[in-house]
């Protein structure tokens, strides 16, 4: 049996589209159409999975994930709309897994549900995480591309590591920070990552100006591609 | 002062008759008494003349009196015993009379054409005023300056203000005991067109008069006056400059009130257009991609069975791209309506152009596959403190212009580099180009070119364009090409453009 997911979304049709086509890919669906209603759903019912929309008519979206990371540590991905990046960013910050902006297709978002319910199930990372030709060995600190040894600087390889463990999840700009640098003056830290993830860039991809494994989210952050 | 001046003709024509008395006692006895009786007669002549009746009757009898008592026998005595002298006396005072009847009647016809001039000028210059300002308030403040000037009564202009309030927007020479304007009067005179106050048949009893600023049927305003105890001029003697400037008054206010009305009637007629131009645009813009989903899905419904696989997919597909279509407009409505609320937030952090880039071909994969694209980006680009989200939006609605308005296999040449602080980058097609002259236009909002109307679109992405890079203090601009197509140039401040709008975050988003 497929995983139990629960959609919190006023919208009837979202929630529709959402069943027929979750169950259609084996989802077992759960809906609620309050925060409310949501939070003690997560609580009843145990879902594996939130998909959690945040313009809900009674409690806003950092409020549901607040109450449900009380006691639960379940996937959330946020359903956002663009425009919305500060409340993203702030849900992301606050322990959402991952975001989707709406309209999305429906191919990004079975791939969101996966790598969230991937990282959920704290499977023990593989030792080598291998994107497009990139492969990452961690247990060695080795990065090839097509077979060839990368050489990467010290935090090229954290920042790329942070990354690769996250593969497949959005990571904000205050996250890759705080895991690369610590706890340091954001704003100047801000600098470096931008910096860093150009020099990342120009080793790892084949174009740097389009690139295909280290993806900008555009107000939010950086997400490595995953290809699994 | 006046008193001193009343005494002068007096004194004046007592001494006349002193010296005349004395020069004819001197030379008296050549003189027969007639010759002397005559020349008595010009001191009452004189006077008459200049001074009118007071003195000219004292110098009547003045006269008589010297003429009787120093040359008629008895000398020096009052003895009136010829009835002669008693006529002669009635003749002076009949000169007198006369004279000064006449001489006053003259004076009066002098004064009153030097009034009428002197009016005629002030309404000259008046009219001269009011033609030089074009501005309601200034054309008040001249005329209540004007008025004051010329008739020195205290001057109120009272307008009507939204509602039925009537409001003083002008006056001049006002003392702190002088009363106000009666608000009532006013509107009675407003609502009825006719004069009132002193001297007229409305409200009498009041100290002012209250003239309407009438043009044709319609009134504009209320002209009032103040009158006071120490300036002896009447309302009623003035009543004729009064109404002149009054009439004067009015049409000039009517003149900036229609221009105004005009103007207005002018910019409703615009935004009417405007408005037409949106419905039209967004209208079509919806209703065709709209169109495309419910005839794809109802033929689903309807004809499952008979659709082949391929069919199917045709649909699908047709599904998609319409609602994709439906995305971009309404991306681009809620840009243009946030520009144009001056609810447009600028959420800035330094960026590099190279990764806004990327994100805009990653959001344009699809669009891009069949054209040619050259990206050369100057090595060491420095940064830009913008809103990545927004510049992103330009940079995806000047690529898929480029890539809409050319063929497939089309180059699109991408070029970015610094100058002395600002960032330049520019995007080039090959596409089917601007006419002369189009290259500001294709800028405002639902403006199409000719040879664009045929490929769909609403007009606004270029628009929205501009109001980003505008935010940002950058320029925006389009390049028709030598070869083919159009070049757009897009110039931003490196360190931010500290001149540009406010509601900037500095830093990251949060």
């Amino acid at each position: 049996m497929g995983a139990r997911i629960l959609v919190v979304d006023d919208e009837l049709q979202i929630r529709r589209l959402l069943r027929v086509t979750l169950q259609a890919h084996g989802f077992t669906l759960l809906e609620s159409a309050t925060g409310s209603d949501g939070v003690v759903c997560v609580g009843m019912e145990r879902p594996d999975l939130v998909i959690l929309d945040l313009g809900l008519p009674d409690l806003d979206g950092t409020e549901v994930l607040r109450q449900i990371r009380e006691w639960s540590q379940v996937p959330v991905i946020v359903l956002s709309v663009r425009d919305n990046e500060a409340e993203t960013v702030a849900v992301l910050d606050s322990g959402a897994d991952d975001y989707i902006t709406k309209p999305f297709g429906m191919g990004e978002l079975l791939a969101r549900i996966r790598v969230a319910l991937r990282h959920a199930a704290h499977a023990p990372c593989e030792p080598v995480v291998v994107v497009g030709d990139v492969a990452i060995d961690l247990a060695r600190r080795i990065v090839e591309k097509n077979g060839q040894t990368i050489h990467l600087t010290p935090i090229e390889y954290d920042l790329l590591k942070v990354m690769a463990v996250n593969a497949g999840r959005v990571l904000t700009h205050h996250q890759l920070v705080k895991q690369v640098w610590g706890d340091q003056n954001f704003e100047a830290a801000a600098h470096y990552l931008r910096v860093y993830i150009g020099h990342l860039r120009k080793k790892v991809e084949n174009d740097p100006t389009r690139p295909t494994l280290i993806i900008t989210e555009p107000g939010i952050g950086y997400r490595l591609l995953d290809f699994s | 002062m006046r008193i001193t001046r009343l005494w002068v003709p007096y004194l004046a024509t007592t001494l006349a008759i002193g010296l005349l008395t004395t020069l004819l006692l001197r030379v008296g006895p050549s003189f027969q008494l007639v010759n002397i009786a005559l020349l008595f007669l010009l001191p009452v002549l004189f006077s008459a003349a200049r001074w009118g009746f007071g003195p000219s009757i004292y110098a009547a009898a003045l006269s008589v009196a010297a003429f009787d008592y120093f040359f008629v026998p008895p000398f020096f005595s009052f003895s009136v015993s010829d009835l002669r002298y008693l006529i002669s006396f009635a003749v002076f005072l009949s000169v007198a009379i006369l004279t000064a009847t006449l001489a006053l009647r003259l004076r009066m016809q002098v004064d009153q054409s030097r009034q009428r001039e002197a009016d005629t000028a002030a309404l000259y210059d008046l009219g001269r005023q009011m033609t030089a300002r074009g501005d309601l308030p200034g054309i008040l403040e001249a005329i209540v300056t004007h008025v004051y000037g010329t008739l020195r009564f205290p001057v109120w202009i009272v307008l009507p203000a939204d509602g039925d309030r009537m409001t003083v927007s002008a006056k001049a020479g006002q003392h702190p005991q002088d009363d106000g304007v009666d608000e009532a009067v006013c509107r009675w005179v407003y609502l009825h067109g006719d004069m009132a106050g002193h001297g007229t048949g409305q409200f009498a009893q009041t100290k002012q008069i209250y003239v309407p600023l009438k043009t044709e049927d319609v009134v504009r305003g209320v002209l009032v006056l103040g009158m006071r105890d120490h300036v002896n001029v009447r309302f009623t003697e003035r009543l004729r400059l009064i109404e002149a400037i009054a009439g004067l008054s009015a049409v000039s206010i009517a003149r900036i009130q229609l221009e105004k009305e005009a103007q207005m009637a002018r910019l409703s007629a615009e935004s009417e257009l405007l408005r037409n131009a949106l419905l039209d645009s967004i209208s079509h813009e919806l209703r065709t991609p709209l169109a495309g989903i419910i005839g794809s899905v109802t033929g689903m419904i309807e004809n499952a069975v008979a659709l082949t696989e391929a069919d199917r997919n045709d649909l699908l597909f047709t599904i998609r791209d319409s609602a994709m279509r439906m995305n971009r407009l309404v991306t681009n409505l809620l840009g243009m309506v946030r520009l144009e609320s001056g609810m447009l937030r600028l959420h800035r952090r330094v960026c590099d152009v190279s990764d806004m880039l990327g994100v805009a071909f990653r959001q344009l994969q699809d669009t891009l596959q069949h054209r040619v694209v050259d990206v050369s980006l100057q090595k060491d680009l420095p940064p830009l403190q913008v809103d990545d989200v927004l510049i992103e939006q330009v940079l995806v609605n000047v690529l898929s212009n480029a890539v809409k308005y050319s063929s497939a296999g089309g180059r699109i040449e991408i070029r970015a580099a610094e100058r002395d602080g600002v960032a330049l980058l520019t995007v080039a097609d090959e596409g089917i180009g601007l006419l002369e002259g189009d290259e500001e236009k294709i800028f405002d909002k639902f403006y199409r070119a000719e040879a664009a109307q045929k490929i769909p679109g609403t007009g606004l992405g270029l628009a929205i364009c501009r109001g980003i890079v505008e935010a940002h203090g950058g320029v925006i601009t389009a390049e028709r090409r030598s070869g083919q197509g159009v070049m757009i140039v897009i110039r931003m401040p490196i360190d931010g453009g500290e001149a540009s709008n406010g509601g900037q975050d500095t830093g990251c988003r949060r």
